[in-house]
């Protein structure tokens, strides 16, 4: 019948309508955070929270909560995260994207100048006992995970304190101790048993350890750096730039006026040179690629180079030239780019041009970092490494990540041990795997109005001016934005995907087909009356987020 | 002259209105016209989150979409002057399409003619630059004036001591000293209104349809020509249905008692309405909705500081909402700026307008049945049919059936002007007459000789 949809055939069967439905989607930012962090949601705690009855304070509270459940660490992960989600914000095409990354960094500082204490801890519950080896960030992903659902956990870690590279190789400037102290410390007080000290290698074994816990966990970390591999190498006044990293923090380092080569692209190879600045050196840091295929967070070069780093693209070390003990040169030469390699970015080539010398008194290598597997011989494959499935199960009772399993980014590692500890509870209580269930769709760019929202301009965070930057070597550079900012910042989310009470479709219905629900929150606000449906698509035309959609819905015979 | 208690504007005043569709926009343009003539100086927010720009349902209006020449030329005294982009076609006659014949009705006097219009930006998935929008040009002409668009959703008002609040969606609120409710009826506004003021009562309302079919510009002025098809079919609640072409699109509107789907299957499966398309075949329409009408007037209509106009507040039973605006916008306007906005100010000044309107209506209301019982009875629409062929064929003269149909349907005149006219001795004369020669000759030689009795009996 030409009055409804579909024209023509007077069907006797079941029929189908175009109908106007209310269908969450997941939002970029959530599809882009490794550790699917349900940024869409805790935003809207903090925007809507007059309508559904909080005070700023509480939201704040509530928002922090929502981090904490899949986060045990926001406020120390916040300040390194190379934050994903913002890249992919659909408010970037508009005025610049959510500030999510500063946000949560609020919420983590937030939590910890109120004490708040981890979200939803279960009592002691299970009797398996549960064994992690490491204490970066993976394993205490995993260990807080497994901590709130009830099972007891020791943590194994070989050195004094705990927090992995997050402690060891992160400078001060971007990650001061005492905010990396207070989560894990907040952590630990879970009831998770810390064997700090103890190499469980040569202390008790790997296989005894398995013996004494239901499950392991391997959050060993990428402990060992890659060597270059080229003449002159070995020997003094050549170090892996994260053995550099680790020293500096134990006894404070001078490099006064030594010329320094940092080779690498990497965070790492930021890191180093920045803190070879800020230990007086001149630093120039050499990459084989050009800086668009640098890995490291774009920020952190920009402000290497505002500090005073010199790079060097297109080119590679060949030779480093050695005087007895010392050395005097670096020799490179010339790159190219040639075709992407199977992550897109483009290979280096041998380009022309002779080869060139530069002096210098040091070179940290920071060419990438490898996991260290001696003692865990057993558990590897041909290929010398564990063989581990998408939640990191290598065999019964064992799991692994973080870097051990290429984690490369702490975020990533925060998922690994939370994906790990989510399979490994369903794999101890004869459950499903939570992963296999099925995702909300992906919101579509092109769904969400942008002529909707106001334009309103992206909120920065304060800096530390550029000229106090270098002067206190361990001051922290980024600072944390107000609460004030951080409401007004949570308002600019479109909440793409997901109702957030415009109100438009329960004003406009010309049916009426939208009540109030008594109960709000954020997603929840209205409930649409299918039967009350016309079919006209206002509903769906008029949803700025992109929530509301039209299906063909199965309607019964008149 | 203001009474000492009687609230007034003065400069620097605020003034709210809420919808800025014909009558909110309409308002804004004549205040701050009259405001300007007295040297007033008040701020005007017209909150409308929709845009009119937008394509399909959201940046629409839904209504037919025709608008009488009696309105053009009364907006163009005003100033207000549609552009050529806003009329998408010219109206040029009607058809009347019945069981027992068509006929074709021409403009009467050459000059009342109908102009076919959008009230958004045109039907869902149609070429962008096909269509402007009326509601959106009149918006543009009240921006013009300095009224402010808030792309707000207004979601309550509320009396606070002397001013009125407005709440909004995003729990911003404003106080204004005047709020213009120009929210029409098919937003859940005085839904809201009515639980949040004891006293008020919303209009009562009834669904109707409207839907585009696309068919091209080509197609279209072949078959339909520069004409808009009107029918009077036997179905029951069916008041009013017609075609109205508009470059690619022809506007399908049904008017009448809660328009539902067993309605809609006896129109389009009757061979009347099916003639119409090409092939005989209805093709699938591309964009629909159920707007929703005015049966009755809000109660009260006016308050201190407040006042309704347009849809939400009294208008025209199915025809000419866009007039009943215009009158409804300018006679607040007036009542605001020279009278006050007290509610001893509305009555006075502004009431009576909207009086009158309803009183109309119940004449409509009368002269909507009798058509009813026209569209019940064969005979009837025989002697309707013979009547007005008579007219449209012969060059001199009154038509007056022909004058009485074409302000039913383009709502041209008032329901009581066109009841005033039947009442006609050679008005009646004529269609008895008709209505003999029309059914007691047989069928099929009743069209060939219409003309000739007609024009016998019409010299009388």
């Amino acid at each position: 019948m030409p009055g409804t949809d579909r024209p023509a055939e007077k069907a006797a069967a079941p029929s189908f309508r175009t109908l106007a439905q209310q269908a969450e989607k997941q939002p970029p930012c959530q599809v882009h955070c490794p550790n699917s962090g349900d940024v869409r949601g805790w935003l809207g705690i903090i925007a809507q929270h007059e309508k559904n009855g909080l005070t700023l304070d509480q939201a704040f509270d509530e928002a922090w909560g929502r981090i904490a459940l899949l986060n045990p660490l926001p406020a120390a992960i916040a300040r390194i995260c190379p934050h994903p989600c913002e890249d992919r914000c659909i408010r970037s095409d508009k005025d610049g994207a959510v500030s999510i990354n500063a946000l949560e960094r609020f919420l983590g500082d937030w939590a910890l100048s109120r004490t708040l204490p981890l979200p939803s801890v279960m009592p002691r519950r299970h009797e398996e006992s549960i064994g992690v080896i490491g204490s970066g960030p993976a394993s205490l992903s995993f260990a807080y995970q497994m901590a709130r659902r009830g099972y007891g956990v020791t943590v194994y870690e070989r050195g004094e304190s705990i927090g992995g590279m997050l402690r060891r190789a992160i400078p001060e400037y971007r990650l001061p101790h005492d905010v990396l102290d207070a989560e894990v410390n907040r952590l630990l007080e879970l009831g998770i048993t810390l064997k700090n000290n103890t190499d469980i290698r040569s202390a008790i074994g790997f296989e005894e350890l398995r013996d004494q816990h239901d499950m392991v966990f391997l959050g060993l970390g990428a402990q060992a750096a890659r060597r270059l591999g080229i003449p002159g190498e070995d020997g003094p006044c050549v170090t892996a730039g994260i053995d550099y990293l680790r020293e500096r923090k134990q006894h404070s380092q001078s490099l006064d006026g030594r010329r320094v080569l940092v080779v690498g692209g990497g965070n790492t190879a930021i890191d180093a040179a920045r803190s070879a600045l800020r230990d007086g050196a001149h630093v120039t840091l050499l990459y084989r690629r050009s800086e668009t295929e640098m890995p490291a967070i774009a920020a952190e070069v920009t402000d290497a180079r505002l500090e005073g780093v010199e790079f060097r693209f297109l080119v590679s070390p060949t030779r480093i030239i050695r005087d007895g003990d010392e050395i005097t040169g670096v020799e490179i030469r010339p790159m190219r780019l040639g075709e992407p390699d199977a992550q897109g970015r483009r290979r280096p080539i041998a380009g022309k041009g002779p080869p060139q010398v530069l002096a210098a008194d040091l070179v940290l290598s920071a060419v990438s970092q490898a996991p260290d597997w001696h003692g865990l011989e057993a558990i590897l494959d041909e290929g010398g490494a564990p063989h581990a499935d998408q939640d990191g199960r290598i065999d019964k009772g064992l799991w692994a990540g973080g870097d051990d399993r290429g984690a490369g980014i702490a975020g990533n590692a925060i998922a690994q041990g939370r994906f790990a500890a989510e399979s490994a509870h369903a794999e101890l209580r004869g459950e499903p795997a939570p992963r296999l269930q099925a995702h909300n769709q992906a919101v579509q760019g092109e769904c969400v109005q942008h002529d909707y929202y106001a334009n309103r301009e992206r909120g920065e965070r304060p800096r530390l001016p550029q000229l106090q930057q270098l002067a206190d070597p361990d001051a922290e550079i980024d600072q944390t934005i107000s609460p004030e900012q951080a409401y007004r910042e949570a308002t600019r989310c479109m909440s793409c995907g997901l109702c957030f009470d415009c109100q438009q479709c329960f004003m406009y219905c010309n049916a009426a087909g939208f009540t109030r629900v008594t109960e709000t929150r954020p997603g929840n606000y209205f409930v649409l009356a299918l039967e009350a449906c016309e079919g006209c698509g206002k509903c769906v035309e008029l949803c700025p987020c992109g929530y509301l959609e039209l299906r063909d819905t199965e309607v019964a015979p008149q | 002259m203001i009474k000492a208690e009687s609230p007034a504007l003065h400069d620097g005043s605020r003034i709210a209105v809420i919808g800025a569709g014909p009558a909110g926009s309409m308002f804004s343009y004549f205040f701050l016209n009259m405001a300007e003539l007295i040297g007033l100086q008040a701020d005007v927010d017209m909150y409308e989150p929709r845009q009119f720009c937008h394509r399909g349902p959201s940046g629409c209006n839904h209504c037919g979409g025709i608008v009488s020449e009696s309105l053009v030329q009364r907006l163009a005294t005003e100033g207000i002057n549609l552009p050529g982009g806003i009329v998408q076609r010219g109206i040029e006659s009607y058809t009347l399409h019945m069981d027992v014949g068509d006929v074709e009705i021409a403009t009467p006097l050459m000059e009342q003619r109908i102009a076919a219009i959008y009230r958004g930006h045109g039907p869902k998935e149609s070429a962008p630059e096909a269509a402007s929008s009326f509601d959106g040009y009149l918006q543009e002409l009240a921006q013009d004036k300095g009224a402010a668009i808030i792309r707000r959703l207004v979601t309550g008002i509320r009396r606070v001591d002397e001013r009125m609040t407005v709440q909004c969606a995003d729990q911003t609120s404003v106080d204004y000293d005047l709020v213009v409710v120009a929210a029409g009826v098919n937003s859940r506004l005085l839904d809201i209104l009515e639980s949040d003021m004891p006293a008020f009562r919303q209009p009562d309302r009834t669904k109707t349809f409207i839907c585009e079919f696309h068919l091209g510009k080509e197609l279209i002025n072949k078959t339909f020509g520069p004409s808009m098809h009107v029918f009077l079919l036997d179905i029951p609640r069916l008041e009013f249905a017609a075609l109205i072409p508009k470059g690619d699109y022809v506007t399908l509107c049904l008017l009448g008692d809660d328009i539902d789907e067993e309605l809609m299957t006896r129109f389009f499966e009757s061979p009347e309405v099916r003639n119409c398309f090409p092939q005989n075949m209805i093709p699938p329409h591309v964009c629909h909705c159920y707007p929703r009408i005015n049966i009755s007037p809000s109660r009260p209509i006016y308050g201190d500081r407040l006042v309704m106009i347009g849809d939400s507040g009294s208008t025209r039973l199915f025809k000419d909402g866009i007039g009943a605006s215009y009158r409804t916008a300018k006679a607040a306007a007036k009542t605001v700026v020279f009278h006050g906005v007290g509610a001893d100010s509305f009555k006075q000044h502004y009431a009576p307008l909207c009086r009158r309107i309803d009183h109309d209506n119940l004449v409509g209301k009368f002269v909507f049945n009798v058509a009813g019982l026209v569209q019940k009875a064969r005979f009837a629409r025989r002697g309707v049919l013979r009547m007005t062929r008579g007219e449209q064929q012969r060059t001199k003269g009154p038509r007056r059936m022909s004058g009485v149909l074409w302000d039913l349907f383009s709502g041209s005149a008032s329901y009581t002007n066109v009841f005033l006219r039947t009442l006609h001795p050679a008005y009646i004369g004529t269609l008895v007459w008709n209505l003999v020669a029309g059914n007691v000759r047989g069928k099929s030689t009743a069209d060939s000789h219409a003309t000739e009795g007609d024009g016998s009996h019409a010299r009388h």
